[in-house]
């Protein structure tokens, strides 16, 4: 990949009344930063392997990513993917559970299975001399589960705990009811099944999620770290060529948006309520999600960003407000998000509505707007600066088709956008009138401070 | 499900404040540490003290154009004053409020401007501010951070605001949370005999409120001197700049005379405690159990490191297997040295190992304590086994590998700063791995049959439910 070159700050935003101020002296000249180099090729099944030689710590992370998160579930099958996901944990055809724990200890890692919205990985970070060694272990365990029946009730059971421990947060009733709101009937707006639902779920169900999600056409492969270049690509092509499984299919359409809906969920004499505003928005992959990254990190996704600027550091209604964008297959959402004080739960949303209504009419000064760009730059260094961060990132551009150019280019059209464009980009799409709203707090106190919003 | 608490402040790392479900962009963690020399890691070490007394450590890494700017002061909330609990943990809040020639939001814009990242927070023996940035803009950050230590601005305005903010993250992080602060106030607070061990590190709401403009800048005056801090610089940089540029902005800042540390010590606890409280937000018990650690540095306490890893860390440990996987008990273990607030290097006295656990009500806490005391008294009597030494260690070997990386050269500023700070020596980060490898079977076995005794631990049990002052106000 192309190096590029961070663009130098030239204006700190300093307050101009105190002239008597020093200023700080100036930062020298950016370093050249170039995208550590990938090693791509496919084997005979299409399984896409991504090998990145990356930094001095004796260490290398694997990961297998497949397309089998939560958006493959059918509408009674809510979980069934984590539920899969952490029954794989429990032993191969070959190894018991306990076996295959102590096999990874023992090289300095870690059996994770991770199962998200999209992609399921399954990871292991190991020290160097081991690498090897950890992808056909990772291999056999992604291949030739064993799905015991005799774990089966011991798994939902834990599910079952983290299940009622979740939704006993404010913060995760208000993630599932917000969900509901933007997707309906979609997997993307089923955050959480019922208990009777996760119990029901039989050991053959479980199989037939691993038979019609698991396989090569569904997963790419990424490695990255110190290791033997040589000895790992052997390793990757004698456990995984053999593997064929599932093939590929497409998830859901997402239907088109609903428009704007609220919901007040009563938590009795809860001190704060929690607050989710959004709506949806295009995806990583439309022309406007760079701009649209950039407005969002202006508007509350950065600490000095004018949300948290205003209800924190202004008013003090909240310790850690932040919005962000939630990128999903085609489609995307953008939110922001506070836990306020109960009593100023109407003025919160108020400031919150009044920040994005200026971004809209006006666009942000060069100099303002220059500082977020560079935020974003740096923040893109720090994410590719270590194993993981580098993984995350490839598979986010592979997951979203974004093409080979795209973190090449990142920084250089994070750095071209316009201030009128981030006002037209919030001007377009973040409409404060299509917004959903979700609160979680004391209904008594509250009800009345939002009923503006809850027509 | 993990449960994750800091009392980290300035959440510039946004969705640390307790969300779990929506996934976040990837993770930044780091990519920065020095070159394996054999099989040791080898972190390069410059460390020199400026004739204020300020404590400096430099340590290079070229892996990317970035660095880590790191200012530790050797005051934590243990040590803040008895009446104003919290008061550290709100002080750190006014270190973001302004200097003389930086007003309010400005060192954070300075910092973001730059690409970097930023935050603070306050554990039990310090209070720590770090900046993760591109590494050409080095020096505007560090006179930025010399700019707070010199001149910060304290006014009752600013003070009103992070009062409001402070108590807004211990609703948050506490009052409006299943489980907020357990394990890691709670058991402390009823482990330890000594106040400045056992008290409420977040603060009283009426001592959050109570604390006046006076207060701050007495207790800016007193600790947050030249002569009380650490700076650490990690990262791609050239040594001679940066020395230059530490001389320049912090070698005028003026030493302070500082008062005498407070005696932490406590005493050999002989009987097991027990504590409980009552839930009303949570649905599922919990159990927490915290044991006195050996103290920092001793091989003792090297050989309790190994007992964490072999007992509770990963699914191959001793609990796992057991109580997770053979007897279903719960469904993950959680553990630590200064859990939750840290790890086993960065802290200077009396210390708990903590292990937590969530489960059924249709599991007794005595049942899941019953099972786990027949894996301790077993270790205890036995020690462990050839092969699950081996893979502690290797195990506490990765482990050291990660913390050392984290976040982008701040998980070695993180250890390079303590070692500084209260041993004096930054280059002891180079001497872990050979403690870990001296601790002898015997040692272990020894190390678990004194620091294990159930005398020497604190039982602690969330139960889910109403509060007594519930019930009784439903009663009427």
């Amino acid at each position: 990949m192309k190096p590029f070159v961070l663009i130098a700050l030239a204006a700190i935003a300093a307050s101009a009344q105190q002239t008597t101020q020093q200023k700080p002296p100036a930062a020298g000249t950016p370093k050249d930063f170039a995208l550590p180099a990938a090693h791509r090729f496919t084997l005979g099944n299409g399984l896409p392997v991504t090998m990145v030689p990356f930094g001095q710590v004796p260490k290398a992370a694997i990961r297998l990513v497949i397309a089998a998160g939560n958006v493959y579930e059918n509408k009674d099958e809510i979980w069934l993917a984590d539920l899969t996901g952490n029954l794989i944990r429990e032993g191969t055809t070959t190894d018991t559970a306990d076996a295959v724990a102590r096999v990874f200890a023992g090289m300095g890692g870690e059996l994770g299975i991770s199962v998200g919205p999209d992609t399921t990985s399954i990871s292991t970070e190991v020290l160097s001399e081991r690498v090897a060694e950890a992808v056909r272990k990772l291999a056999d365990v992604a291949q030739h589960p064993r799905l015991p029946e005799s774990e089966l009730e011991r798994v939902k059971g834990n599910l079952l705990r983290n299940l009622a421990i979740q939704r006993s947060s404010p913060q995760a009733l208000a993630q599932e009811r917000f969900a509901q709101l933007l997707y309906g009937e979609h997997p993307y707006g089923r955050l959480f099944p019922t208990e009777a639902t996760l119990k029901g779920y039989t050991l053959t169900q479980v199989q037939t999620f691993y038979r019609t999600h698991y396989g090569a056409p569904r997963a790419r492969l990424y490695v990255a770290g110190v290791f033997d270049a040589a000895a790992v690509e052997t390793a990757i092509k004698q456990s995984f060529e053999g593997w064929a499984g599932a093939k590929a299919t497409d998830a859901p359409a997402v239907p088109a948006a609903s428009g704007r809906q609220f919901a007040l969920i009563d938590r009795a004499d809860a001190p704060q309520s929690t607050v989710m505003v959004g709506l949806r928005v295009p995806s990583a992959s439309h022309k406007d999600w760079i701009p649209l990254e950039v407005t969002d990190a202006l508007l509350g996704g950065a600490f000095g960003s004018r949300i948290t600027t205003n209800i924190r550091e202004l008013k003090g209604y909240t310790y850690s407000p932040f919005s962000q964008l939630e990128p999903h297959l085609g489609q995307a959402d953008w939110v922001e998000t506070a836990d306020v004080t109960t009593n100023v739960t109407g003025a919160s949303l108020k400031e919150i509505f009044s920040e994005i209504d200026r971004l809209r009419k006006e666009a942000p000064s060069v100099g303002e707007l220059r500082g977020i760009q560079n935020n974003l730059a740096g923040v893109f260094v720090v994410q590719n600066a270590s194993r993981t961060g580098v993984i995350g990132r490839l598979a986010f551009v592979d997951l979203h088709k974004l093409g080979p150019d795209y973190l090449s280019t990142y920084v250089k059209r994070v750095m071209a956008v316009t201030p009128e464009e981030v006002r037209r980009v919030a001007n377009e799409y973040l409409t404060p009138a299509k917004m959903s709203l979700v609160v979680v707090g004391d209904e008594k106190t509250v009800k009345a401070q939002v009923a503006q919003w809850a027509q | 499900m993990k449960l994750a608490f800091s009392v980290s402040v300035v959440a510039v790392v946004m969705g640390a404040a307790g969300i779990t479900g929506r996934a976040s962009s990837p993770q930044a963690a780091s990519q920065a540490t020095a070159p394996a020399s054999g099989s040791r890691l080898r972190v390069p070490v410059d460390y020199y003290k400026l004739p204020n007394g300020l404590k400096v450590v430099l340590s290079r890494d070229t892996t990317s154009p970035t660095a880590c700017v790191a200012v530790y002061y050797n005051i934590g909330f243990r040590n803040e004053p008895k009446d104003r609990t919290g008061f550290a943990h709100l002080f750190e809040h006014m270190m973001f409020q302004g200097s003389a020639n930086l007003g309010k939001m400005a060192f954070i814009r300075l910092v973001e401007s730059n690409g970097g990242l930023l935050n603070g927070s306050t554990r039990f023996d310090f209070t720590n501010y770090f900046q993760v940035v591109p590494s050409h803009v080095l020096e505007p950050i560090l006179w930025a951070e010399a700019d707070r230590m010199r001149s910060l601005d304290i006014d009752i305005e600013n003070l009103k605001n992070q009062q409001e903010v402070v108590k807004n993250e211990v609703k948050v992080n506490v009052l409006n949370q299943p489980y907020g602060g357990f394990p890691w106030i709670d058991l402390p607070m009823a482990a330890n005999e000594n106040w400045f061990n056992a008290h409420n590190f977040y603060g009283d709401m009426a001592h959050l409120d109570a604390a006046t403009v006076d207060e701050v800048r007495a207790f800016f005056k007193t600790y947050y001197a030249p002569n009380n801090a650490a700076l650490v610089v990690t990262g791609d940089f050239s040594p001679a700049e940066v020395k230059a540029w530490v001389q320049k902005y912090f070698g005028e800042i003026p030493a302070a005379k500082l008062p005498p540390a407070p005696d932490l010590k406590e005493s050999r606890q002989e009987k097991e405690k027990r504590a409980s409280r009552t839930d009303p937000l949570a649905n599922r018990p919990a159990l927490g159990i915290g044991y006195h650690t050996p103290d920092r540095l001793t091989p003792e306490w090297y050989a309790f490191g190994l007992l964490d890893q072999a007992l509770a860390e990963g699914s191959d440990s001793l609990f796992y297997d057991e109580l997770v996987r053979k007897k279903g008990l719960t469904g993950e273990v959680s553990a630590g040295i200064n859990f939750g607030l840290g790890n086993m290097f960065d802290y200077s006295g009396p210390m708990l190992w903590i292990t937590q656990f969530f489960h059924d009500s249709s599991v007794s806490s005595d049942a899941l304590l019953g099972a786990l005391d027949a894996i301790v008294e077993k270790v205890r009597k036995e020690g462990l086994d050839q092969s699950a030494l081996e893979r502690a260690r290797v195990k506490m070997r990765s482990d050291l590998y990660a913390n050392l990386e984290q976040f982008a050269g701040f998980g070695r500023a993180n250890l390079l700063a303590s070692f500084a700070l209260f041993d004096d020596d930054p280059s002891k980060i180079n001497q872990l791995e050979d403690g870990f490898e001296k601790v002898t079977p015997a040692l272990l076995q020894k190390t678990a049959e004194e620091y294990l005794r159930a005398g020497n631990r604190t039982v602690y049990v969330i139960t889910p439910g109403k509060t007594a002052a519930q019930s009784e106000k439903e009663a009427r």
